[in-house]
C-alpha cells in the first residue's frame, strides 16, 4: 500500500520551528495591539428608546436610492458585523451603491428587559423604529433588510405591517427551523425552555456563545487558534482576526421571554411555516407577504443551513420572489472578499429595480 | 532515522518549553489583575487570571503537546507502518490527542457550576467526626424539616445532574475515538489514490476534518438529543433549587430577592404594554374619528349644488394654481363655509377628548 504520510525528520523540524518562531515573534505584536475598531462609518442617532438605537449611514455623497433600507440585526450578537471594517462593511459598500442605510441596533439588555417579549421586539420597537425611518426620510414605506434572526422578525413584520415595507431582503434567515441538518434545532426540541428561562432569567451571552462554539468545536475552539499563530508576525492580518474575535465575543445577552417564546414558537415547534405563529394577538402568515422579496443565503451555513433559509420560497406569497445562494458561511457572507463583489451589489441592483 | 528524529526531538522540546513558558508569563502579567474579587470571594472559577490563562491557551498548549508527540512517534518516516506508528502516537497521548478540543465542550459554561455543587454534596455527606451521612435519605423531621426537605431535593437534584452530564461526557468521547477512526479511513483514501501527507500541520487539518464529522454524526443523533435536553434541563432544576435557598437567605437578612425583582420587572413591563396600548388606542381612536369626518365633509361636498362648486373653485384656482384639485376642494371647504361643519366639531372635541386622556 502505498504510505499515506511521509514526513522528512528535517522538514518536520523545520515545521515545528516555523511554529514556535511565530508563536515567540507574536508575543511582541500582540503586546501592542490596541482594541480593534469597527469600520465606524459615519452615522447619525435619528431614533432612541429604551437601549435600542436607529442610525441613519452617512456615505460619501447623497444616496440616490428613493426608499431608505432600514437594516434588522438578529438579537445574538450585533449589527455591527455589516460595517466590520473599512474594506469589509456592507453597509459601506450599499452606500457606495447610493442605498439609503438605517442601522438598528439593539443594544445590550439587562434586567430591566428580562421581561420583554416578541410583541415588544416586533409590533413594539421595530414598529417604532420603521415609523422612525418614515419620518426621518418622508416616505410611507420602506425596504427592510433581516438578516438572521432579524430576517425572521423583518418576515413576521412585513406579514404585520404590510403597507410599512416597500421590498424585503433577507440573509441567511431561518424560515424552516427543523430541516435534518440544523443542530441548534435539534438540540433545543428536548430542553424545557420554561424551566430554562425561569431560572436563568436573561440568557447570557457567554453562555450563548459556547453552544455555538460546540456546534463545530473543533475547529472552533482550536483549529481557528492554530491557525492564529500564521497571522501573529502579520500586523493587519493580526488586527482582523482580533476585530473578529471582538465582534463575536462581545455579544448582548438575550432578553429571557423573547429567548422562551422564540425557542418554543420557532425552533420547537416550527409554527412561521406552519403558519401559526401569533405576536401580540396579530397572526403571522407568510402568505401575506406580497412585497417583492430577496432570499439571500450561505451554501456553508452552520448555524442557518440553506434549506433553513429555501423554505421561504415555498410559504412567501409573493410573486415577485428572488433566490441567491452565496458560496460562504454564516459569517463570510458579510466579511469575505467574495462577499463585497457580490453580496452588496446583488441587493442594490434587486432594489433599484424595484424603487 | 529515528536517532535523528529523537536528538531533534530534545532541541525541539527545549524550545518549546521556552516559547511556551514566555507566553504564559506574559500573559498571566496580562491577566494579573482581571478578577480582584474571583479570588476573595472564594470562586473556584471565578475568572482569575491563572483559570483565564488556562483556558485561552489550552487550544495552543493542545497542539504544541500534538506536534511533541507526532515528532517523537516516527509517523511517516521511511520503512515505519504508518498505522501503527499513527496507533502509538495517539496511545501516547492518553488515546485522547486533543482532550481540550473536545472534553472542555461539556463543562467550560458548567464547570465551576458542577465544582462547586460537588463540594457541597461532599460536605454533606461527611457527616459529623467524618462519618458517613446519606442527606438525601434521611427521613426529614423537626423544626429544620423543610430545610432538610430542601437540601435532600438539592441533591438529588445533583445527583441527577452529575448522572446526564456524566453521559454527555460519554458521547464527546465517543465522538473523539471515532474521529480517529475518521483519520485513518481518510488517510487510507489518500493511499489508495497514492497521495501523501507531507507536513503535521497537514495530518491535523486531517484530523480536524474527521474528528468534525464524526462529532456532527453523534451530535445529531436522537441519543445526543435526548442527554443534552436532559442535562440542560437537570443543571436548570439544580440552579431553581439553589435560587430557592438564596431566596430563604436573603430574605433572612432583609434582602430583596431575586424573585421578587422579577416579580417587580413582570409588572413594570405589563404597565409599560397597558400604557402603550392605551395611548395607542387613543391614536387610533382619533384617526378613526378623522376619517369619519373627511367621509362627512365628502357627502357634504357631493350634496351641495353643481353650481356652488363651480362657483366656489374659481378663485382658489387663480390664486394657487400649482395645488391639485381635490386639495383645493377640501380647502376650499372649509373657508367657504360660514359656521363650522358638524364633524368639524366633532373632530375639535375628539381632539380636545385625546388631549385630555393624555394629561
Amino acid at each position: 500500500m502505498f504510505p499515506p504520510v511521509r514526513l522528512d525528520p528535517a522538514a518536520l523540524m523545520g515545521e515545528i520551528s516555523a511554529f514556535q518562531r511565530k508563536l515567540s515573534a507574536g508575543l511582541g505584536n500582540l503586546a501592542h495591539q490596541q482594541e480593534p475598531e469597527y469600520a465606524n462609518t459615519p452615522r447619525e442617532a435619528v431614533y432612541r428608546e429604551d437601549k435600542l438605537t436607529v442610525w441613519h449611514m452617512k456615505g460619501q455623497g447623497k444616496p440616490t436610492a428613493k426608499t431608505p433600507t432600514l437594516i434588522v440585526y438578529a438579537l445574538v450578537n450585533t449589527v455591527w458585523m455589516t460595517d466590520l471594517q473599512a474594506d469589509r462593511s456592507l453597509v459601506r459598500n450599499l452606500l457606495e451603491q447610493g442605498e439609503d442605510i438605517y442601522l438598528l441596533d439593539w443594544g445590550y439588555p439587562d434586567a430591566a428587559d428580562r421581561w420583554l417579549g416578541l410583541d415588544d421586539y416586533i409590533n413594539g420597537y421595530l414598529d417604532r423604529c420603521v415609523d422612525a425611518v418614515r419620518r426621518h426620510a418622508a416616505v410611507n414605506a420602506v425596504n427592510l433588510l433581516g438578516i438572521c434572526q432579524g430576517g425572521t422578525f423583518s418576515l413576521c413584520y412585513a406579514a404585520i405591517q404590510p403597507e410599512k415595507v416597500k421590498n424585503l431582503v433577507t440573509m441567511v434567515t431561518p424560515v424552516d427551523f427543523q430541516t435534518p441538518d440544523n443542530m441548534l434545532s435539534h438540540w433545543s426540541r428536548e430542553l424545557d425552555v420554561d424551566l430554562f428561562v425561569d431560572t436563568m432569567g436573561n440568557i447570557p451571552a457567554e453562555l450563548l456563545n459556547w453552544v455555538y462554539l460546540t456546534l463545530k468545536p473543533v475547529r472552533l475552539n482550536q483549529q481557528k487558534y492554530v491557525g492564529l499563530v500564521d497571522v501573529l508576525d502579520n500586523p493587519k492580518e493580526l488586527a482582523n482576526f482580533l476585530r473578529m474575535e471582538r465582534w463575536i465575543f462581545d455579544s448582548p445577552d438575550q432578553a429571557g421571554e423573547a429567548f422562551r417564546e422564540f425557542i418554543k414558537d420557532f425552533y420547537q415547534q416550527n409554527k412561521l411555516i406552519k403558519g401559526e405563529v401569533v405576536i401580540g394577538g396579530k397572526p403571522v402568515d407568510l402568505g401575506l407577504i406580497t412585497q417583492p422579496v430577496l432570499n439571500i443565503f450561505a451554501e456553508q451555513d452552520h448555524l442557518v443551513p440553506p434549506d433553513a433559509s429555501r423554505a421561504l420560497g415555498r410559504h412567501v406569497g409573493t410573486t415577485d420572489y428572488t433566490q441567491l445562494a452565496f458560496k460562504g458561511g454564516h459569517i463570510g457572507i458579510y466579511v469575505s472578499g467574495r462577499a463585497q463583489r457580490e453580496v452588496p451589489p446583488a441587493i442594490h441592483q434587486w432594489l433599484s429595480s424595484r424603487s | 532515522m529515528a536517532d535523528q528524529a529523537s536528538d531533534l526531538l530534545k532541541d525541539y522540546q527545549a524550545m518549546a518549553k521556552q516559547s511556551w513558558d514566555s507566553w504564559t508569563r506574559y500573559l498571566q502579567q496580562q491577566m494579573a489583575g482581571t478578577s480582584p474579587f474571583a479570588h476573595a470571594a472564594g470562586m473556584p472559577h471565578g475568572g482569575s487570571g491563572d483559570d483565564l490563562l488556562a483556558r485561552s491557551m489550552a487550544a495552543l498548549k493542545g497542539y504544541g503537546e500534538w506536534l511533541q508527540g507526532a515528532a517523537g512517534s516516527g509517523l511517516g518516516q521511511a520503512g515505519g507502518d504508518w498505522q501503527q506508528s499513527l496507533n502509538q502516537m495517539f496511545a501516547g497521548l492518553g488515546g485522547q490527542p486533543f482532550a481540550h478540543a473536545f472534553a472542555s465542550i461539556d463543562n467550560e459554561s458548567a464547570r465551576s457550576f458542577t465544582q462547586l455543587w460537588q463540594s457541597w454534596l461532599q460536605a454533606t455527606q461527611a457527616g459529623a467526626a467524618g462519618h458517613a451521612f446519606d442527606v438525601e435519605h434521611m427521613a426529614a423531621f423537626g423544626y429544620t424539616r423543610e430545610r432538610q426537605l430542601h437540601q435532600q431535593a438539592m441533591a438529588a437534584a445533583m445527583r441527577d445532574y452529575l448522572d446526564w452530564a456524566g453521559k454527555y461526557q460519554a458521547l464527546i468521547q465517543r465522538a473523539n475515538t471515532e474521529g480517529l477512526e475518521r483519520l485513518k479511513l481518510k488517510l487510507a483514501d489518500l493511499g489508495d489514490s497514492k497521495q501523501q501527507i507531507d507536513s503535521l500541520k497537514a495530518l491535523y487539518d486531517l484530523w480536524v476534518d474527521g474528528a468534525e464529522e464524526a462529532y456532527a454524526e453523534i451530535a445529531l443523533s436522537d441519543e445526543f438529543r435526548h442527554v443534552y435536553g436532559a442535562m440542560t434541563n437537570a443543571q436548570s432544576r439544580l440552579r431553581l433549587l439553589q435560587q430557592e435557598q438564596l431566596d430563604a437567605f436573603c430574605r433572612e437578612l432583609g434582602m430583596p430577592t431575586r424573585s421578587e425583582v422579577t416579580a417587580l420587572g413582570k409588572r413594570l413591563q405589563e404597565l409599560r404594554r397597558e400604557l402603550r396600548a392605551t395611548s395607542s388606542n387613543a391614536g387610533a381612536d382619533e384617526v378613526s374619528a378623522l376619517r369619519a369626518e373627511v367621509a362627512a365633509l365628502k357627502r357634504q361636498l357631493a350634496d351641495q349644488p353643481a353650481a356652488e362648486k363651480v362657483i366656489a373653485k374659481k378663485p382658489v384656482a387663480k390664486k394657487s394654481p400649482a395645488r391639485s384639485s381635490k386639495r383645493s376642494a377640501d380647502d376650499e371647504m372649509v373657508r367657504r363655509s360660514s359656521k363650522p361643519a358638524a364633524a368639524v366639531v366633532a373632530r375639535k372635541s375628539v381632539v380636545r377628548g385625546a388631549t385630555r386622556t393624555r394629561k
